[in-house]
């Protein structure tokens, strides 16, 4: 029960607790903000976070992440454009309500399902964290390899409306990953000769890149077609208050999305975005009332928001007991605690067990701290958002991207390196590929090249070693049995679709 | 006009020879900027913090340590061997890890002859470790297994062409063994795949032992003498064990033709740093410590390695 003592550090010291609470608001606004998401952003904070200490540097991003989860929900509600991927499923709720003048009520069963589901998942983590740290200490490039495939199959069945474009998307992010020093000789590969490329590419601009300066292409060039302007939502003045009647209907499915989204957040590579579908249509499928759901039902807002951000404790547990990034979030918290010289993997509960419970610790303050201010002030601020004009905001996120990209590495082909992601995430964008598939792949095919050729080095007998190895044989089986569902629903929406026709 | 002109260029050349001169003389003037080719947070950062930290009180202006990590150490070197050798710029590496990188991968920098050398100030050594439970007591055991079954075992280091993958490439070829070996990426994870009974044996810094002596056990460091700070570990050199001597000395370089007044001036003034107690403070909870030579000394130290190392790394250039 380490995470007494860790609770009563984090809430004595008030620095920390202002750090906490800025993070829950920085969160909600860039997760608010379409076309910003929790993951740019901490990209961009990222250099920040260098001077200051070991624990603030990481409190401050990982609440930034949650609370940026959360930030979602908002404009899924209001503005019909999810502003994380995560929310996309609570939009489909969401909207119909704010269009019924209940946009404050489903704010608030947004923010109050996510704080059960968020609460949820850290509450599991912290229980479960002592054992899986133990067991990972037993696990070799065989399991992790293994826990790789899992997570990329799973990726991929995921992908999106166009399988091949998806599948390409996340070639091209493996691609990406091997231009540098291959990881078991150590030669070049990929790099042209180039000394900088030999250096491969960094997470950091890319994402950057491929999210941020992708995103202001994108909205450029939305703006050069004439937009349609924003309806305004009537206000309907029962519409704002939520009573303790009305939210009970909804616990249920709270806390069945916080179990779906703990459970996926324990895989790395999955992700808020496939729980919070997971949830809903769990939901509705076990709902007394389906045939509200889509129309405005408050408990199609509770399912995929506890869904979604009970995935953000527990993706902790494979990156630090692991060293495995299940997020983009998780990939560049992984270099935090680098920079700050302290060494993710099995070995983190024996060298920093006090600073991994003092993070959690402020995850769950932070969580207080989002619900709070979400709950009284997330339509004022809402508000304040649609006001700052797009002439102000883009112009102003184009220059720092550019300031983050360099000051990551104090590096100027990193700005080169970002540039091109942009361009090359806009064109993705522009054609309909998987920006998101391209970063995870980019994000986890790294290590698992790594584990794989270590593994095979590590083996008498080739590739049988992750048979003969039955925690790696497990996850194998995993993300096959992943494939074989994924295909099968695949074919059955096929036949659905021939039916379809042939009734025409 | 001819004449004015050739008097106005001797008069600037004197003006420029005057202000280098001075320019030497009442160094340092501005913060010394100490290069450290790899990412912070590892163990020649830890040296270069210390130093930066300990100058204060030797050196009237700051040290401050500039992380240029990639490409093996190698992008901070390309970046200060094109420096200005006016003595604000300089570098702190790993030097075995430095010699190596430019031994195995193409590059113009040659360490010996690109650098001015200023002075050692650390020393980093790999050792052979075994997980705790392993049957192997002593690295005799570990020959004699390999001998048994050749290339049967297997054992880890953090990265081929790395002075710990050298270290334990020579140690393997002295005793006439073959084991294949599993590159993994640093230190700690090396150390984790250890502690996990992934490999049987590995090579990997005596510090890293420090905090973890009920996870694995040191047989020995790679070494004629022990470790001066991990000085529990017994060295090759008195079990009698062949080994090649290669190890990592941290050392300061300068861009080559900074000033000699300059280089002496640091020297100086880095031995009186490395001698405080406040700079084996620092290090001492990372399980390193102080080892100070001349630039002299420690430029034929790393020409003693490169001899040593070359049979050894013949077969990894690429």
């Amino acid at each position: 029960m380490e995470i007494f003592p860790a609770l009563l550090t984090v809430i004595t010291d008030p620095t920390l607790i202002l750090a906490i609470i800025l993070a829950a608001i920085v969160g909600m606004v860039v997760g608010a903000t379409p076309g910003l998401t929790a993951s740019a952003a901490i990209a961009m904070l990222l250099p920040v976070t260098f001077y200051m200490s070991p624990i603030f540097a990481l409190a401050f991003l990982y609440v930034i992440g949650k609370s940026g989860r959360y930030g979602g929900s908002v404009a899924a509600i209001l503005f019909n454009t999810p502003g994380t991927a995560a929310s996309a499923a609570t939009q489909i709720d969401g909207y119909p309500l704010a269009r019924a003048g209940k946009a404050g009520k489903a704010m608030k069963v947004a923010t109050i399902s996510s704080v059960i589901g968020d609460l949820m998942g850290d509450v599991m983590l912290v229980i479960g964290f002592g054992f899986i740290a133990v067991i990972a200490l037993k696990l070799g490039p065989p399991e992790t390899f293994a826990i790789y495939f899992a997570a990329f199959v799973v990726i991929g069945s995921v992908i999106g409306k166009s399988i091949i474009k998806g599948l390409i998307s996340a070639l091209l992010g493996i691609i990406v990953a091997m231009v540098g020093l291959d990881p078991i000789s150590s030669e070049e590969r990929y790099t042209f000769g180039s000394f900088d490329l030999s250096n491969g590419i960094g997470l950091v601009p890319l994402m950057i890149g491929v999210f941020v300066l992708g995103e202001v292409f994108a909205q450029l060039e939305a703006r050069k077609k004439a937009k349609g302007e924003i309806k305004e939502n009537p206000n309907d003045p029962n519409g704002y208050s939520l009573s303790f009647d009305e939210y009970r209907p909804c616990i249920p499915h709270a806390i069945r999305g916080g179990f779906i989204g703990a459970g996926i957040g324990v895989l790395p590579g999955l992700g808020s975005a496939i729980a919070a579908f997971i949830s809903y249509g769990e939901g509705k499928r076990r709902a007394k009332n389906p045939e509200q759901w889509g129309k405005g039902a408050l408990e199609g807002i509770a399912a995929p928001e506890a869904a979604n951000n009970a995935v953000s404790g527990p993706s902790m547990a494979p990156l630090l007991a692991l060293g495995i990034p299940g997020s983009t979030i998780g990939a560049i918290l992984l270099g935090v605690f680098l920079i700050h010289g302290i060494q993710v993997g099995p070995t983190l509960f024996l060298t920093d067990k006090e600073l991994v419970y003092q993070l959690f610790a402020c995850g769950m303050l932070g969580i207080i701290a989002y619900g709070l201010i979400g709950y009284f002030g997330a339509s004022q601020m809402a508000r304040l958002i649609l006001r700052v004009p797009s002439s102000v905001l883009y112009p102003l996120i184009f220059m720092t991207a550019f300031v983050a990209a360099y000051s990551a590495r104090g590096s100027v082909f990193d700005v080169t390196v970002m540039v091109a992601a942009g361009f090359v995430g806009w064109l993705m964008r522009k054609y309909d590929f998987n920006v998101a598939a391209f970063v995870i792949s980019f994000v986890l095919a790294k290590g698992a090249e790594e584990t794989f050729r270590q593994s095979l080095l590590m083996s008498d007998g080739g590739a049988m070693i992750f048979i003969e190895r039955p925690i790696a044989a497990a996850f194998l089986f995993i993300g096959i049995a992943a494939m074989g569902f994924r295909i099968r629903q695949i074919m059955k929406e096929q036949r659905i679709v021939k039916g379809a026709l042939g009734d025409a | 006009m001819k004449r004015r002109f050739f008097i106005g260029a001797a008069v600037a050349a004197a003006a420029l020879i005057t202000t280098a001169n001075s320019f030497a003389a009442d160094w340092p003037k501005r913060p010394i900027n100490l290069v450290v080719p790899y990412k912070a947070g590892g163990g020649t950062d830890a040296y270069a913090r210390a130093i930066s930290a300990a100058a204060e009180g030797v050196l009237d202006v700051p040290v401050v340590v500039v992380n240029k990590p990639g490409s093996g150490g190698l992008n901070g070197a390309n970046a200060v061997v094109g420096a200005r050798p006016d003595g604000y710029t300089m570098m702190m590496t790993s030097g075995g890890s430095f010699l190596l990188s430019t031994m195995t991968r193409e590059t113009k920098i040659d360490p010996l002859e690109s650098f001015d050398f200023v002075a050692q100030v650390g020393q980093l050594r790999t050792a052979l470790m075994v997980p705790v439970n392993s049957p192997f007591k002593t690295a005799q055991d570990v020959i004699e297994a390999a001998k048994a079954d050749p290339g049967s075992l297997r054992w880890a280091h953090s990265g081929r062409g790395g002075f710990h993958h050298v270290g334990g490439l020579g140690f393997l070829s002295m005793n006439d063994i073959k084991a294949q070996d599993v590159p993994f990426k640093g230190g700690g994870p090396t150390r984790a795949a250890l502690i996990g009974e992934q490999a049987d044996f590995g090579f990997l810094g005596v510090q890293q032992l420090r905090g973890f002596e009920e996870q694995i056990r040191a047989l020995a460091v790679n070494s004629e003498d022990r470790d001066t700070i991990m000085s529990d570990v017994p060295s090759f050199g008195e079990l009698g064990v062949p080994f090649a001597a290669v190890s990592s000395p941290v050392i300061v370089f300068a861009p080559k033709g900074t000033p000699a007044e300059v280089t002496s001036a640091m020297e100086a003034a880095l031995s009186e740093i490395v001698a405080k107690p406040e700079f084996a403070e620092l290090l001492a909870e990372r399980g390193t410590g102080p080892v100070y030579a001349s630039g002299a000394d420690a430029k034929a130290g790393l020409a003693a390695m490169k001899s040593d190392a070359e049979p050894l790394v013949k077969d990894l250039t690429n």
